[in-house]
C-alpha cells in the first residue's frame, strides 16, 4: 500500500504556516524605514535602539528574577506531589491530583482575576513579590506533570533494594529516586522557567507600579512604543529560545 | 555536570538579585499619560538628582483610578485629568501640598488658577492643558470637514478609531447633538449613546495610544486624539493634519499630584518643581506640543507655537468647548451609556 | 502500627507543601470570585461592603449571549482545525526517520517557545491593512482595496490556530509514537482502505492524545484574552476581553466576577464532560500515572 503524501505536505505546510510571520518580523527588524510597509534599505539601528533602552533591561532583570525564583519554587513542590501521587493512593491523593489538575486547563484570565481580587481583598500590595506567587501557582503543575512522566518509567525495585539494605524510606527517596529523576525535575524546571518568562496575561492582572516584567513591556510597547524596535527583540528572542532548547534537548537525552 | 548547572542558576539568581537590590538607586514611580514628557528633560532630571523615573502609562483617567483603586500603590506621583483629580481628592488619595517644597509655584499662569478646580493648589499643580480633536491623512481623507460628522462617514469605515475614553467619546457625541460634555440629562446621554453606537460601526476599534501610531503607520486615516499627539506625529509625518471640531471640544488640564501611598515624596516634590522650572517647561512643550499654564515658561515659546490653533484654542471654539468636570455620583450615569456602547453590536 | 504512622506521615510530609500552596493560592482565590460576584461594587471602583444580586443581573444584556456565542463558537473552530491538522501531521513525525523527526519537531516548537505577544504581534504585522499580504491578494484579485484582514473574528481564528497548534500537537505525536503501526498494516492485510484504517485503527488508537489535546486547546481558548484584544476590535470580542474591561476599564470588580463566574460555568462543561467520561472507565491503566 502506498502512503499517502499528504500528511507530509500538511506538516509541511504548517511549518511554513509557523515561521512566515516571524521571518517578516525578522526580516522587518532589519529595514530602515519606520513601518514595516515597504523596505527602506538595511540597517541595524533598530537592534541599537534595542540595547540602549534602560527600561528593556530593567523588565528583563525583573522577568529573570522571578523567574528563577519561580523555577526553584516550583521545581521543589511539584516534585514532591508528583513522588506523592507516584507512591500513595489515598484519598488524600485523589484530591492532590484534582489540585494538580486544575490549574493545567483553567485558562489564564481566570487564574489572573482571582488572584487580583484576592490580593485586593487582603489589601496586599501588588509588584514582584504577587507576580511570583501568581507564577509558582501555575508552574507547579507543569513541574509535576513532568515529573510524573519520568516517573512512569521509574523502576520502584531499585528503592526496594535500597530499603532491604536497611535504608530508610526517605533516604532511598533523596540519594536514590531524586537522582535517577533529575533530567526530568530539571526538563520541568525549564519548562517552568519559559513559562514564567513568558507569562503575559496572569501577570497583567497582578503586576504592581515599577514591577514591569519583559512580556509586560513589550505590551507596553506595542501599545505606546515604537513598533520596530519589537521586532529587533523578536530576532533576539528566537535565537535565545532556540539555544534554550538545544540545552534543553541535551539535559533530556542524558540517561 | 548536574551539579555544575544548579551552580550556574544559583550564581545567576544571586547576580541579578544583586543587581537590583545592590545599587539603591533612588527611583521615582510616575504614572502618567503616553507621549506626555520630553525623555530629554527626564533625563536631565536623572542627572540633576541622581536618581531613575519610572514611567508607566495609563490610556484614560478612568483606567488609572482602576489600577490604583484596585491596589497599585507603589507610584509617588501621577499626571491626570483634573476633574479625576477631584475624585481622588474626595477619597482623601492625595497629599496636600506643602508650598514650601515648591519654589516655582509663582510661575503658574494666575489667570488658569481663577478658573481651576484647585484654585489654591492644595493638592495639585499644573501640569499642562489639552483640548481634543481629530487627527488625519490629508491624502487619503477626501472632503474633510472639520466636524465631529466625520465619525459618520462610511467611505472611511474601519480606518477610523475613537478614544477609549468615557467623558472623550460619549463627550463628542454630546457636543455633535448640541449637548455640553458636562450634562447630567438622561434624554441628551441616551441621544449620544444612539450617535456613537452609530459612529461605531464606521470604527475599526476603541483605541488612545495605538491610534496614534496606527495613523503614523496608514493603517488608520482619522483617529479622535489630542492636539499635543497629534502636533508630535505631524512633526514626523507630513501627510497629517489636526483639526478641531466647529461645535465645539472637551478642555483639560492635566495636573501633577502626590498619592497619600507614595514612597519617595521629596523626589516627587523635587520633579513637580523642576517641570515648573520655566526653561524645563518650554523645552517639554516643545516637544510635546502642549501648552503648559506657566506665564515665564510661555514667554520663552516662539510666537508661531502660542499662535498655533492646534496648540492655544482660539476663542471662538473655546466659547463652544467644555472644561470636563467632575459629576461625583452621577457619574454612574455616563458609564451606564459607555457600557451600552460597548456592549451593543 | 508504627510503620502505617511513618507511612502517613511521609505522605503529608509530601502532600502538603504543593496542596496548601495551590489552597491558598488557587483554591481559595476561584472561591473569592464567587463572592465578590454577591457584593456591591462601589461608585468609585472598589468593593463595597453590601450584598447584592444585581450583578447577575448585567448577564441579561443581550449582548452577553452574542460574545458568549462568539467565545464558544470560535474556541471549538479553533480545536476542530487544530485537530484536523495534528492528527495527520502526528502520523507522519510518528513514523519518519529519527533524523527528520527530530529537525522538524525542533523547528515546530522554536516558535512555540518564543514569547506569545510577539507572535501575536507578528501576525498584526502581516495583517496590516497596508502590509506585503495585503498588497499579494489585491494583486491577485482576492481582496479589495478595502477589506480588511485586522479587527475581525477571521483574524482572531487565525491567530487562535496560530497559537494552539503546538499544544494539540504535542500531545498527539507523544500518542502517535506509542501507537504501533503494524496495527495498520495488519487493517491493510485484512483489506480495510486507507481512510477506513486511519479511522478505524489510527484515531483510536491515539485516543488519550485526541483528549488530552483538546482540554489544552479549548478550554484556553475560551479564557483568550489578548489574542481578541489586539486582533479583533469591536467585532472580535470574547469573554476574556469583557473581564479585562470591567476590571480594568470600567473599574467594575463584582462585575468583573460575575463574567468570571459566567466563564467558569462554560469551562466546566467540556471539564464534567472529561470526568464523567473517566469515571466510566475507572481502574483504566492509563489513568493512572498521568493526570490526562
Amino acid at each position: 500500500m502506498n502512503r499517502s503524501r499528504t500528511p507530509f505536505y500538511i506538516v509541511m505546510g504548517i511549518i511554513v504556516f509557523l515561521y512566515v510571520p516571524l521571518l517578516i518580523v525578522i526580516i522587518n527588524s532589519f529595514n530602515m524605514s519606520r513601518f514595516g510597509g515597504e523596505w527602506g534599505g538595511f540597517t541595524l539601528k533598530w537592534y541599537g535602539k534595542l540595547f540602549n533602552d534602560r527600561d528593556v533591561w530593567h523588565a528583563l532583570s525583573n522577568s529573570l528574577i522571578v523567574a528563577l525564583s519561580t523555577t526553584f519554587t516550583s521545581m521543589v513542590l511539584g516534585t514532591v506531589a508528583a513522588i506523592a501521587l507516584y507512591r500513595f493512593r489515598t484519598f488524600l491523593q485523589s484530591v492532590n491530583n484534582v489540585f494538580i489538575y486544575m490549574p493545567l486547563v483553567v485558562p489564564d484570565i481566570l487564574i489572573g482575576i482571582s488572584l487580583l481580587l484576592f490580593f485586593v481583598a487582603l489589601k496586599v500590595h501588588l509588584g514582584l513579590f504577587t507576580i511570583y506567587l501568581a507564577h509558582v501557582t501555575f508552574c507547579i503543575s507543569y513541574v509535576a506533570m513532568v515529573v510524573m512522566g519520568r516517573l512512569q518509567d521509574f523502576n520502584y525495585s531499585v528503592m526496594e533494594a535500597a530499603m532491604d539494605l536497611g535504608a530508610s524510606w526517605f533516604t532511598a527517596v533523596r540519594r536514590i529516586m531524586i537522582p535517577i529523576l533529575a533530567p526530568g525535575i530539571f526538563a520541568g524546571g525549564l519548562l517552568a522557567f519559559t513559562l514564567s518568562i513568558d507569562d503575559f496575561v496572569i501577570t497583567f492582572f497582578v503586576t504592581g507600579p515599577g514591577a514591569a516584567t519583559l512580556p509586560l513591556y513589550i505590551y507596553s510597547m506595542m501599545k505606546h512604543g515604537s513598533p520596530m524596535v519589537i521586532n529587533a527583540l523578536t530576532g533576539i528572542f528566537l535565537t535565545f529560545t532556540f539555544i534554550i532548547i538545544i540545552i534543553s534537548k541535551k539535559l533530556l537525552e542524558e540517561k | 555536570m548536574m551539579k555544575r548547572i544548579v551552580l550556574c542558576l544559583l550564581a545567576a539568581l544571586v547576580v541579578f538579585a544583586g543587581t537590583s537590590c545592590g545599587k539603591k538607586e533612588t527611583e521615582l514611580h510616575v504614572y502618567n499619560w503616553a507621549d506626555y514628557v520630553n525623555p530629554e528633560v527626564i533625563t536631565q532630571f536623572e542627572k540633576a538628582n541622581n536618581c531613575r523615573v519610572i514611567m508607566d502609562f495609563f490610556d484614560s483617567n478612568e483606567a488609572l483610578y482602576a489600577k490604583v483603586k484596585a491596589g497599585a500603590v507603589g507610584y509617588d506621583l501621577y499626571i491626570c485629568s483634573s476633574y479625576m483629580i477631584n475624585v481622588m481628592y474626595q477619597q482623601n488619595m492625595l497629599k496636600s501640598l506643602d508650598h514650601g517644597k515648591i519654589d516655582n509655584l509663582g510661575n503658574v499662569d494666575k489667570q488658569y488658577l481663577k478658573l481651576a478646580l484647585d484654585k489654591d493648589m492644595q493638592y495639585s499643580v499644573p501640569y499642562m492643558m489639552s483640548f481634543a480633536g481629530i487627527a488625519y491623512n490629508k491624502d487619503k481623507v477626501k472632503n474633510f470637514k472639520a466636524s465631529w460628522s466625520m465619525f459618520g462617514r462610511e467611505d472611511l469605515k474601519g480606518r477610523m478609531t475613537l478614544l477609549n475614553d468615557v467623558r472623550e467619546t460619549v463627550g463628542a457625541a454630546l457636543k455633535f447633538n448640541g449637548f455640553s460634555y458636562n450634562t447630567l440629562s438622561e434624554a441628551e446621554l441616551a441621544k449620544a449613546r444612539d450617535t456613537v453606537i452609530k459612529w461605531k460601526k464606521n470604527i475599526a476599534k476603541f483605541e488612545v495610544d495605538e491610534a496614534k501610531r496606527g495613523l503614523d503607520a496608514g493603517e488608520f486615516f482619522l483617529i479622535h486624539t489630542y492636539n499635543g499627539d497629534a502636533l508630535q506625529l505631524m512633526d514626523q509625518n507630513k501627510k497629517l493634519a489636526f483639526a478641531v471640531p466647529e461645535e465645539g471640544t472637551s478642555l483639560s488640564c492635566d495636573d501633577m499630584v502626590i498619592p497619600e501611598t507614595a514612597q519617595n515624596i521629596k523626589l516627587a516634590y523635587a520633579f513637580i518643581n523642576f517641570m515648573l522650572d520655566p526653561a524645563v517647561s518650554a523645552k517639554n512643550m516643545e516637544y510635546i506640543n502642549y501648552l503648559a499654564p506657566n506665564t515665564a515658561a510661555q514667554k520663552l515659546m516662539p510666537e508661531e507655537f502660542l499662535k498655533n490653533p492646534a496648540v492655544n484654542l482660539p476663542a471662538s471654539i473655546v466659547k463652544k468647548s467644555d472644561v470636563l468636570k467632575d459629576l461625583g455620583a452621577e457619574n454612574v450615569k455616563y458609564s451606564k451609556v459607555w457600557d451600552e456602547i460597548k456592549m451593543a453590536q | 502500627m508504627k510503620e502505617r504512622i511513618k507511612k502517613r506521615f511521609a505522605e503529608l510530609l509530601l502532600t502538603m507543601p504543593a496542596m496548601m500552596w495551590l489552597v491558598i493560592f488557587f483554591v481559595i482565590p476561584t472561591i473569592v470570585i464567587f463572592i465578590i460576584a454577591f457584593k456591591e461594587g462601589d461608585s468609585f471602583g472598589g468593593i463595597g461592603r453590601e450584598w447584592t444580586i444585581r450583578n447577575f443581573s448585567e448577564l441579561a444584556n443581550p449582548s452577553y449571549p452574542v460574545i458568549m456565542w462568539r467565545t464558544i463558537w470560535l474556541s471549538v473552530l479553533t480545536t476542530v482545525i487544530c485537530l484536523v491538522l495534528s492528527v495527520p501531521s502526528a502520523y507522519y513525525l510518528a513514523r519518519a526517520e529519527k533524523k527528520w523527526r527530530d529537525i522538524l519537531l525542533l523547528l515546530i516548537i522554536v516558535p512555540f517557545w518564543s514569547n506569545f505577544l510577539i507572535r501575536i504581534f507578528a501576525w498584526k504585522v502581516v495583517l496590516h491593512p497596508e502590509g506585503l499580504l495585503k498588497q499579494v491578494l489585491v494583486f491577485f484579485h482576492l481582496a479589495s482595496e478595502n477589506t480588511f484582514l485586522l479587527y475581525r473574528s477571521e483574524a482572531v481564528l487565525l491567530v487562535l490556530v496560530y497559537t494552539y497548534l503546538p499544544f494539540a500537537l504535542l500531545p498527539i505525536y507523544a500518542a502517535a509514537e506509542k501507537f504501533n503501526f503494524s496495527l495498520m498494516e495488519a487493517a491493510y492485510d485484512l483489506g480495510a482502505g486507507r481512510i477506513q484504517a486511519f479511522t478505524r485503527v489510527y484515531l483510536p488508537g491515539i485516543k488519550q492524545g485526541l483528549i488530552t489535546a483538546i482540554m489544552v486547546v479549548l478550554i484556553p481558548a475560551l479564557g483568550s484574552y489578548v489574542i481578541p484584544d489586539i486582533v479583533g476590535g469591536p467585532g472580535g470580542e470574547m469573554i476574556g476581553n469583557k473581564i479585562a474591561q470591567r476590571t480594568f476599564v470600567d473599574r467594575n470588580l463584582p462585575q468583573a466576577s460575575v463574567i468570571s463566574t459566567l466563564l467558569i460555568l462554560i469551562v466546566m462543561v467540556p471539564l464534567m464532560i472529561r470526568l464523567a467520561a473517566r469515571g466510566r472507565k475507572n481502574g483504566d491503566a492509563d489513568t493512572r500515572g498521568g493526570f490526562m
